[in-house]
């Protein structure tokens, strides 16, 4: 299988694959929004308590995905606004319905896995969007890594949770009929990655998927191409997970605990200590990262250092879908002629600078730009380094002159937003935010258009 | 250096819209930023980028084209430097003036035109010709189309072309005889004046009339010829050096170098009193030919952008080049096949992105 593209940062502030169990805090804040659900539809009232692992709110956007009280404690909804908080912290949530059989049919095990909080870990390969948990997909893939910088490493989860993991591949398998599980496993040869392929080995359902160890080899909309014969449609998608989700299914269906804690990465250039934790959502911001939070000094982003977002200095607690929280150093510095210096202490794609001669060696990077914006100057380094086979200098021209039907043309709905091209590009051009938006907007003409035939 | 960018800082305001020298803001910007690198942050995804600029990606091309200089300054004598700092101030006037116009900031792909463009010049031209000549091929080859990346044809060679076909008596003459011994005219300043040493015969013109010079000369470049032209020797330096740093694309120079030595090999063979008078290999070292295939042909930005278009690129220019050379009344076709190269590059590129296309047709 080739994979064209991709490129590894060499960046300092990776996270070591120990995760530390954080203990619960005074107070936890929801938020009612993270990046794919808005929970609107509120089910407690001020004041009310509750126990723990039981419906606060609901999605009724995707599918009424809940939002679950991570602790049994007291409500208050209104007094901080656009979250729910919980006091009055009390226990963790118990087993539920010791008497439910052992096995329990599909239906009805997908329904829990949505109502246990297991179902937020699914996507649709091809959307990125919630799928319909009761929908029949085309095939489930299943990642074991995930190579941006700096998100939950996989081998930091599988540790310790083999053979929960294992068993719960076995869940994801009962929830479908004949349909392929695609285990995605890099291409080492590490004891883990080898004690996964063992532990697989005997399941004729499970296809081991081997991916290179470079970043966005992993992503799912990639591996959907690469597979092929995958024309996704609507009605029958291809499902992605990842570890923490197999993870969650063994939880939920196996211990019959509903899904409250996360394991996130806590990493990046600016984090003392870059580690993983183990928390509930709701943890508050404050209380985890201290003063860097809202600070001038230091960005706080939410996910990868190339495809996440800034948080929002407004939100209060750890949201639901978080997978990582990454510290950059903002750019204070400007380095007196910064352009001619021999650059040994740089990595960088191009090979003009000096350490092009030495291994990379991690740099610690800043939220500077590093140069200046200019007009493209056809490099054709985001041509290389473009995992999805486009060209986004060629679209980036034809965006420039508002031209977005040659921008179609080109294929700029195959873009999976990686963020690789903003990085390499020296003119400085946001290439993949400009791509992204362009695709956003076909995709809704054409569903405008689609949707006015109808 | 904080002492200096305070200083920087203080003089800002007089710079900026409303100040009192409001209009020269370009100018401010871009002196500020060359000694300072800016401090701006990434606006959202991807949060850290690649430390390449295209401050940088230029500085590789100067880099590369330094021992062409050295070896003009060698063998034409110290007025090779009055004639980059000529074609520098002309064509950074005419850069700046236009950036004051459009209010946009001044863009460092002038750096390398301004350096190029004298180097494809005969080393005894009048200086105000350099100067001419420079303007106009930033003005008509650069900023007409919008500035560097917007650009359709090479502006050094649009300036070049320009002074060719206005003032074909100065750019056919005013040639330096070669020289030797160990510091060679680095001393020296030898300009139309000093008639001893100025000529009207390079290599290939003299080629035409039957006398073939030897050929270790025109691989070291004790020739007749452009200022940076002559020694096959530096340029290679230079060029190895771009296409090893990425900036350059070795498949448009193996294109242009191949298919200039097949087609008049070919042709040499089959019509040998037409093309088969002299070798190709000393064909390879004559003229601008080596020059154009790793300083010219190499330009990003007025060639194809795919890989399979720059192998037809460098393909066509190399073949035009043997033709305009053996069949026409010019001597030397490298100016003139790059410039028609140019012109031929979107069309190229249209049918490999169109080829292209239809592989991820079935793609989503």
């Amino acid at each position: 299988m080739k994979h064209p593209g991709g490129y590894n940062l060499s960046l300092a502030g990776r996270p070591s694959a120990q995760v530390d169990v954080l203990g619960d805090p005074a107070e936890l804040h929801l938020p009612l929004r993270s990046r794919r659900f808005s929970f609107t539809d509120i089910c407690v009232a001020d004041g009310d308590v509750v126990s723990a692992g039981s419906v606060i709110a609901r999605d009724p956007a995707n599918h009424g995905v809940p939002l679950l009280a991570p602790r049994a404690g007291t409500v208050r909804t209104e007094s901080k606004d656009g979250h729910i908080v919980l006091s009055d912290l009390g226990d963790r949530p118990a087993c539920a319905d010791e008497a439910l059989v052992d096995a329990l049919p599909g239906v009805q095990a997908r329904q829990r896995l949505l109502d246990m909080g297991a179902w937020q870990h699914f996507a649709d390969a091809h959307t990125g969007a919630l799928p319909d948990p009761h929908g029949a997909p085309r095939a489930v893939i299943v990642h074991t890594v995930s190579f941006e910088p700096f998100t939950a490493r996989g081998d930091a989860l599988l540790t310790g949770a083999f053979s929960g993991f294992i068993r719960g591949l076995g869940h994801v398998q009962s929830l479908l009929e004949y349909q392929p599980i695609h285990l995605v496993v890099p291409e080492v040869n590490s004891a883990l990655a080898k004690r996964v392929l063992d532990a697989v080995r005997g399941f004729a359902w499970i296809k081991v998927y081997p991916v290179p160890l470079r970043y966005p080899a992993d992503n799912p909309r990639l591996i959907m191409r690469r597979l092929g014969g995958f024309a996704a449609d609507a009605k029958h998608p291809v499902w992605a997970t990842d570890v923490a989700g197999v993870l969650a299914v063994d939880r939920v269906l196996t211990d019959r605990l509903p899904c409250t804690e996360r394991t996130i990465s806590l990493a990046g250039p600016a984090a003392p200590n870059p580690r993983h934790l183990r928390l509930t959502p709701g943890y508050p911001l404050k209380a985890l990262l201290g003063d860097a939070f809202g600070s001038d000094v230091i960005r706080v982003i939410d996910g990868g250092i190339l495809t996440g977002e800034t948080l929002d200095e407004g939100q209060l607690g750890l949201d639901v879908e978080c997978r990582g929280l990454t510290l950059l150093p903002e750019a204070t510095e400007r380095p007196f002629l910064g352009f001619l210096r021999p650059g040994t202490d740089r990595s960088s794609y191009s090979r003009c600078f000096l350490s092009a001669l030495a291994p990379r060696l991690p740099e610690r990077l800043t939220t500077a730009l590093r140069g200046e914006r200019r007009a493209c100057v056809c490099c054709t380094s985001c041509e290389r380094v473009c995992p999805a086979g486009i060209m986004p200098h060629a679209i980036h021209r034809n965006l420039y002159q508002d031209v977005l039907e040659e921008a179609e043309r080109l294929r700029v709905d195959l873009c999976v937003g990686c963020g690789l091209c903003s990085y390499v590009c020296p003119s400085k051009i946001e290439l993949c935010s400009e791509l992204c938006r362009a695709a956003e907007t076909i995709r809704q003409e054409t569903a405008n258009a689609e949707g006015a035939e109808a | 250096m904080k002492p200096l960018l305070d200083l920087l800082t203080t003089f800002r305001p007089h710079f900026t819209k409303g100040g009192r020298f409001g209009a020269a803001e370009p100018i401010y910007e871009a002196t500020e930023s060359l000694l300072f690198a800016p401090s701006t942050r990434t606006p959202g995804a991807a949060h850290v980028r690649d430390p390449l600029d295209v401050k940088r990606f230029m500085s590789m091309v100067m880099v590369a084209v330094a021992p062409c200089v050295l070896m003009g300054l060698y063998f034409f004598g110290i007025r090779v430097l009055f004639m980059i700092a000529v074609s520098y101030a002309a064509g950074g006037a005419v850069e700046v003036g236009i950036a004051m116009l459009r209010k946009e900031e001044i863009n460092e792909g002038f750096l390398v035109t301004g350096l190029l463009f004298p180097l494809v010049l005969p080393p005894a031209l009048p200086l105000w010709l350099v100067a001419l000549g420079s303007a106009v091929g930033v003005l008509l080859g650069k900023e007409l189309f919008g500035g560097t990346g917007r650009n359709l044809f090479n502006p050094a060679l649009v300036g070049r072309c320009f002074l060719a076909l206005s003032y074909p008596a100065a750019l056919s003459g005013n040639w330096v005889m070669s020289c030797t011994g160990l510091w060679g005219r680095t001393l020296s300043y030898v300009d139309a004046r000093t008639t001893d040493v100025v000529t009207n015969a390079t290599p290939l013109v003299m080629a035409k009339k039957g006398v073939i010079l030897p050929i270790d000369d025109m691989f070291l470049g004790r020739t007749a010829g452009c200022v940076g032209e002559t020694s096959t020797l530096a340029i290679i330096i230079g060029g190895v050096l771009l296409i090893l740093v990425g900036v350059a694309n070795w498949r448009t120079v193996v294109a242009t170098l191949g298919s200039f030595t097949i087609v008049a090999g070919v042709l040499g063979l089959v019509f040998p009193e037409t093309f088969g008078a002299t070798p190709v290999l000393w064909h390879l070292f004559a003229g601008g030919l080596m020059f154009g295939a790793f300083f010219m042909v190499t330009d990003p930005v007025t060639a194809p952008i795919t890989d399979t278009g720059k192998w037809c690129y460098g393909a066509l220019v190399g073949a035009l080049t043997v033709l305009i050379r053996n069949l026409t009344g010019y001597v030397e076709g490298v100016m003139f096949a790059i410039l028609l190269g140019n012109i031929c590059a979107p069309v190229m590129d249209e049918m490999v992105v169109r080829f292209r296309l239809r592989r991820l047709r079935n793609e989503r």
